[in-house]
């Protein structure tokens, strides 16, 4: 049963590592790490030791970063902890369907239909108000271990400021000569 | 008629008296409190309820009705004072007065002493207004009832006034009253210089009259309350803070904090009274009477009415102890002789309460209370406060056979025996003691005490510290092998115990030349258990003795540098003069001895069994202390004040030239710092995720090193530095070092090329150590498939950790190795901008990115050429330009408000850096050392900075500047910007301008001040640039300072006018501190000279809030000085400007006092 399961896992990752094996002692505050198998980011690192002369150990306080529950693990600081393969993605939100699915524009032009709406009050408002009112809307998806969720929202309006075209052009040019 | 009248009226009182009786009642049973509340305040603000209140005093049966009743006579007549008749008040205070004398037996004694209270503050608020013959009248009575005319409780109630009078005449313990600051002050000086004393020789008589009954009688007597009170009230007026005793001026303007006594933080405050004091405190026989009382009373504890912490033995000991610190004028300037005489008339009541110390120690293990042995320790270090080493040791030689320093030691010995058998969680009593005598020592001991070699103890003293110190060793070491394995040991930091241990080394400095070769045998014996055990038994005992004795020994042997080089303490450098051999010097052979062991741990066998990761950190922190101080070493002994004989002087360059030679350049140094850099190597590597040790590695050790270009000069030669390197480039093992660490080392390693004499061999050297760095990041930013494998976690850690070791390359950058760092920059920065983009969900990449870039461009910015800023700026603006577009607009909301607040707190940051970036640019203009011949070739920086603030303002919310640093990086830029390049200011677009504006409100009311400084310096550049523009006839801040109608059509000022009003406000009613008048006068001037209408109107607005003729005078007057004496005159240029200045500090001094309402 399980090995049936790992082989599926594996075959819809095609190839792409879900986790990596990195030293406990190098996992930061604000990087990710696996713990009970789920995704986190880590809020809170502390090192103690196994007795005086022991060795030290990394106390990590995570968050799930798809749940929001916290996490804790104790681990010697010099073996390996599995980091979690976490990506993000903008897409362009091109609608939002009446059962919840949102409608989303790769890249490469196709689309993306399997998401839900985000749960968070806040961004579902922004994300429905905004499309409501006619906005172009890139919405990002993080997603890690299989899982996926939307997680932030941008209005790429014309709010930003531009410095002139020229400048940046000539910065280019200025570089490829040197 | 008359008599109905009477009657009604008496029935009115008697119907009051009960409302108040009943709400009293029903507030203490809690039954409908509020309403009860209500009674009892209206009551209090009933006008005139003098009448009603005084009966109720004396009628009602209920305390609490009768303390009410106080309390409401207080609040009317506070506030209805300056309509009450001079006969009136005085009646009320007498009123309170007789009342209080009266019943003094009374059992209710809060009730009697919230009367006298209340007859204090009145007695105050009406203070300036009496004649001394008016005051005196009142003192008369209350000098009659505490000398024992009118019996005990009398003499108790009249002591008890004092008590309260004394309290609302100190300024840190005054009520308010809602009266300028200035009423207060000159009420403290009044009571000060007239009565003060008086007071305190009330108190001793009171005190003397009831002392015989005490010693006579053998049970408790009734006087001791009237006793112990007096002592009390003696110690109060010994604790005020006499004006003589070094307020400063400054003072006087800054009306809302009190400065509080120097050396607040010590656990002793030196009394300083003036020689007029003289009289009671030194040659009445004062302190022959008082100790004698203790004497007596001591003799009692063992009978039934006095016991060692009764009220009265308490407060004789506590006064006993504050007259030990007694110093300055008030003793005749005779050397130091009648202080003497009168701190050895203390000491010797004192030594009964702490000698022979093991049998105090053990009297008090037998359950006697520890309270006198505490402050007989008290006394000790009150005296070693007003006395040098040799003075305080001599004191007690006319007592006893040994000096007090021998008493000191052995008293601290038995402390220390006693703390080993204790558990420290209880907090035992021995460890209260240790930390007083302590303090005793470090007083004595510390330079600053005494001068040079004065600090020498004499030759007994010497030994009773080195007694001392072997026992506190032997104690520390017995705690450290006692110490069991706990399961989670968090790891308390070497630092920790710093303070401790510093005091210890004074200590074994006293007594150096005994001390040393101690530690030294206290090595040997345990280097040779640990080999003797080999495998056999468990090492972990000895490993924590030597964790502790390496700790002990790096305090005695050298100081903190604290990021200087650090002198080899002067007891080393003096203390040695027969040895003038190197391998003989006991510190050579101490030293010698720890470093050989060190050495050791580079064998990989030895390593598993002894080097644990705490011994190492031991060891690192020493080697690093060690080595900063001795290792090739040069310069000059330290001069003496004191002068000593040539030969003693000769000899001591002997010997400290030969402890030098042991570690010098031209002998074994070289060698030593080779074994140093190989066990640091060891660290490194072999240590995997020991962080800690890591830490002390890269920044103590490493760090401490390259900080000494004599030691570089000799590092870049070393093969195990060239290994360093190597590993640094090549070893993946160092790729999993801490993230800062990595940058740390990369630091490190840059700045020893200042050791390499030929400049392009150092910044070869630069390029090979950065090369695979920039080479790697060119690399992987150029890859097609860069957005998928840039998220893969192993790349994300490649990364982050080339990013760090640039960042570290950057900030070692120097005059001479700056070409190579300018190219590895440069080298990436095409990289840069691509990883920004692919890593612009990884907020640690991103914040790393903007770091690098700081870092870097704070290094180069001032060397840079012409053609190489405008690149580096045009990179800047696209870096700006880039981060701005992702996170504009940008809403990412969390489940986890936590991860939330992480994301917050990760934005901060980022606009930190980004701040900083656009500082450091600024510094072009600054400082240039480019060879750029002609101006015009410039960028301009303030065009960058303008568009840089249009980019990064509207990132900054008001919310983002309650965090601190982003705060100050904010304003920092912000006031740089407005007074170098206020001619952008407006070329600024609305919303921008009125940003700037909105944060330099906000920062004007900033509790920093140095915030508030830096927003003074922006409103004065504002304000400046506004006026001279206008003065040539220009349009200024145009749009920007006109008034306007906002939308809803109502008169908006400009907001040079605005600032002119909040400004005002500023200095005249709210807190700041005294230091930023100067600067609050530069913004001021200005903004007063472009807007004059609206200052004469402000001002009269002022004048007219003027309660009464007298202050409206006083302000005007104030007023019209500022802005004409000493010749100012209407131009804001510099001589007007310092005048200015002074008239702002002369204004304030003038006005504050009454303005601000206490």
């Amino acid at each position: 049963m399980s090995d049936e399961e790992h082989q599926f896992e594996s075959k819809a990752d095609a190839g792409a590592s879900k986790t990596y094996p990195q030293q406990a002692g190098t996992i930061r505050k604000g990087g990710h790490i696996v713990i009970k198998n789920r995704a986190c980011k880590v809020v809170e690192v502390s090192t103690s030791k196994t007795g005086k002369h022991g060795h030290a150990k990394c106390h990590f306080v995570a968050i799930d970063i798809f749940n929001g529950k916290k996490l804790e693990d104790i681990v010697p600081s010099s073996h390996n902890c599995d980091v979690p393969h976490v990506s993000r993605t903008d897409y362009q939100l091109i609608d939002i369907s009446e059962d919840g699915f949102v409608s989303l524009l790769t890249e490469n032009g196709n689309t993306k239909d399997d998401l839900k709406l985000p749960t968070d009050d806040a961004l579902l408002t922004q994300i429905k108000d905004g499309f409501a009112e006619g906005k172009d809307l890139v919405v990002s998806v993080m997603s890690a271990m299989g899982e996926e969720q939307i997680c932030a929202l941008k209005d790429i309006g014309p709010k930003c400021y531009s410095i002139n075209a020229t400048r940046a052009v000539s910065f280019k040019e200025n570089l490829q000569q040197l | 008629m008359n008599g109905g009248h009477v009657n009604s009226e008496l029935g009115q009182l008697q119907a009051t008296m009960q409302a108040i009786e009943i709400a009293c009642s029903s507030i203490q049973i809690n039954v409908n409190p509020t309403a009860a509340e209500a009674t009892i305040l209206s009551l209090c603000k009933s006008p005139r309820p003098y009448q009603t209140c005084q009966f109720i005093i004396e009628n009602s049966q209920s305390a609490n009705a009768r303390f009410q009743a106080a309390t409401a006579i207080r609040d009317a007549a506070i506030r209805e004072w300056s309509f009450l008749s001079p006969d009136e008040k005085k009646s009320l205070i007498s009123f309170c007065l007789s009342y209080v004398m009266k019943h003094a037996s009374s059992p209710e004694g809060y009730v009697l002493s919230k009367i006298s209270t209340v007859a204090a503050q009145l007695l105050k608020r009406g203070w300036l207004e009496f004649t001394a013959a008016e005051r005196d009248a009142f003192f008369s009575e209350i000098n009659l009832a505490i000398i024992g005319n009118h019996g005990l409780d009398v003499q108790f109630i009249g002591i008890n006034f004092l008590e309260s009078l004394v309290s609302e005449f100190s300024p840190s313990t005054s009520t308010a009253l809602g009266l300028p600051r200035e009423f207060h002050e000159q009420c403290r000086k009044s009571l000060e210089h007239d009565y003060l004393k008086n007071f305190y020789s009330w108190a001793v008589e009171a005190a003397q009259v009831v002392t015989n009954q005490i010693m006579n009688s053998d049970a408790a007597v009734s006087e001791d309350r009237v006793c112990a009170t007096a002592l009390r009230f003696m110690l109060q007026v010994l604790n005020w803070d006499f004006s003589n005793s070094g307020r400063v001026v400054k003072n006087s303007l800054d009306v809302y904090s009190f400065v509080a006594k120097e050396d607040s933080n010590s656990a002793y405050t030196l009394v300083q009274l003036g020689p007029s004091w003289r009289d009671v405190l030194i040659t009445s026989g004062h302190i022959g009477w008082l100790l004698g009382l203790y004497g007596v009373l001591r003799e009692k504890f063992s009978g039934k009415g006095y016991w060692i912490d009764c009220p009265l033995a308490v407060s004789a000991r506590k006064l006993i102890v504050q007259l030990c610190s007694l110093t300055g004028t008030i003793f005749p300037s005779d050397a130091g002789d009648s202080q003497g005489k009168h701190l050895l008339r203390l000491l010797s009541g004192i030594i009964h309460w702490i000698h022979p110390p093991d049998v105090i120690a053990k009297t008090i293990e037998s359950g006697r209370s520890e309270s006198e042995m505490l402050d007989g320790c008290r006394g000790l270090l009150s005296i070693s406060a007003v006395t040098n080493p040799v003075s305080f040791d001599d004191l007690l030689k006319h007592l006893q056979p040994f000096g007090t320093l021998s008493l000191l030691s052995s008293l601290m010995c038995e402390v220390i025996k006693d703390l080993m058998t204790k558990d420290l969680e209880e907090e035992p009593w021995s460890w209260v003691a240790r930390d007083i005598l302590l303090d005793t020592w470090t007083t004595l001991l510390t330079e600053t005490n005494t001068s040079g070699m004065a600090s020498l103890l004499p030759p007994e003293g010497i030994n009773a510290a080195a007694n001392l110190f072997a026992l506190i060793v032997q104690s520390e070491l017995k705690a450290a092998s006692a110490s069991e394995e706990k399961e989670e040991y968090f790891q308390a930091s070497v630092a920790a115990m710093d303070e401790r241990l510093s005091s210890y080394a004074l200590i074994a400095r006293a007594a150096i030349n005994i001390t040393i070769p101690f530690l030294t045998g206290l090595f040997s014996e345990r280097f040779s258990r640990l080999h003797q055990g080999n495998g056999i038994s468990d090492p972990t005992t000895t490993m924590e003795e030597l964790y502790s004795l390496l700790l002990i020994t790096g305090h005695v042997l050298a100081d903190e540098g604290e990021g200087e080089t650090p002198l080899i303490p002067l007891a080393i450098e003096s203390r040695f003069p027969e040895y003038v051999e190197t391998e003989k010097h006991p510190v050579v052979v101490l030293s010698w001895s720890i470093i050989k062991f060190a050495e050791q741990s580079l064998d990989p066998n030895m390593r598993t069994s002894f080097f644990s990761p705490r011994l190492m950190e031991a060891i690192i922190w020493f080697l690093a202390r060690w080595s900063s101080t001795y290792l090739m070493t040069v310069g000059e002994m330290q001069s003496y004040r004191n002068s000593i004989d040539e030969v003693t002087l000769l000899q001591m360059q002997q010997s400290r030239k030969a402890l030098l030679s042991f570690s010098a350049e031209y002998t074994q140094g070289k060698n030593l710092l080779d074994i140093i850099v190989r066990i640091s190597l060891t660290t490194l590597i072999s240590y995997a995720g020991e962080k800690d040790l890591q830490a002390l590695t890269c920044y103590q050790l490493l760090g401490g090193l390259v900080r000494r270009k004599s030691i570089c000069t000799h590092l870049v030669t070393l093969d195990s530095w060239r290994d360093l390197a190597h590993g640094f480039t090549n070893n993946r093992v160092l790729l999993s070092l801490n993230a800062t660490h990595q940058r740390s080392l990369a630091q490190t390693l840059v700045l020893s090329a200042s050791g390499i004499k030929n400049s392009v061999e150092a910044n070869q050297y630069i390029r090979d150590l950065t090369s695979y760095m920039t080479a790697y990041l060119k690399d992987i930013s150029s890859k097609k498939d860069i957005k998928s494998i840039s998220q893969q976690p192993d790349v994300i850690l490649v990364v982050t950790c080339l990013l760090e070791r640039l960042r570290g390359a950057s900030s070692a950058s120097e005059p001479r190795t700056q070409k190579a760092i300018y190219e590895m920059g440069f080298s990436v920065l095409q990289p840069i901008l691509k990883l920004l983009e692919v890593y612009k969900h990884e907020s640690a990449v991103v914040y790393l990115l903007l770091k690098v870039v700081v870092d870097w461009v704070e290094g180069q910015i001032i060397y840079l050429e012409p053609h190489e800023t405008a690149l580096v700026i045009e990179f800047c603006m696209h870096l700006l330009q880039l981060y701005s577009s992702h996170n504009i607009g940008k809403i990412s909301v969390s489940i986890s408000s936590s991860l939330q607040s992480e994301a917050n707190a990760e934005k901060y940051r980022d606009l930190r850096a980004l701040l900083q970036l656009l500082q450091k640019l600024c510094t072009k203009d600054m400082v240039d050392v480019s060879s750029a011949a002609s101006e015009d070739q410039q960028t301009s920086i303030s065009q960058v900075i303008y568009v840089g603030v249009h980019i990064v303002s509207p990132l900054i919310t008001m919310e983002m500047l309650k965090y601190p640093k982003l705060c100050y990086d904010h304003f920092a830029l912000l006031s740089h910007m407005l007074e170098v390049y206020p001619e952008m200011i407006p070329k600024l677009n609305h919303e921008a301008f009125s940003h700037i504006s909105g944060t330099l409100d906000y920062g004007l009311h900033h509790q920093d001040e140095e915030i508030v400084g830096m927003c003074l310096r922006s409103l004065r550049a504002l304000a400046f640039y506004h006026y001279t523009e206008r003065e040539g006839g220009r349009d200024g801040l145009g749009p920007h300072a006109t008034s306007y109608k906002d939308a809803a059509g109502n008169f908006q000022d400009g907001v040079l006018s605005k600032f002119l009003r909040s400004l005002l406000q500023l200095i005249l009613f709210e807190d700041y501190s005294m230091d930023l008048v100067g600067a609050a006068a530069d913004a001021l001037f200005p903004l007063i000279l472009c807007d004059h209408g609206l200052y004469q109107r402000l001002c009269n607005e002022l004048i007219e809030r003027q309660p009464n003729p007298v202050l409206k005078t006083r302000m005007a007057g104030a007023l019209h000085s500022l802005t004409t004496s000493g010749d100012v005159s209407p131009s804001a240029d510099r001589s007007n400007m310092r005048k200015f200045r002074k008239n702002l500090n002369q204004f304030l001094v003038d006005v504050r006092g009454f303005l601000r309402i206490i």
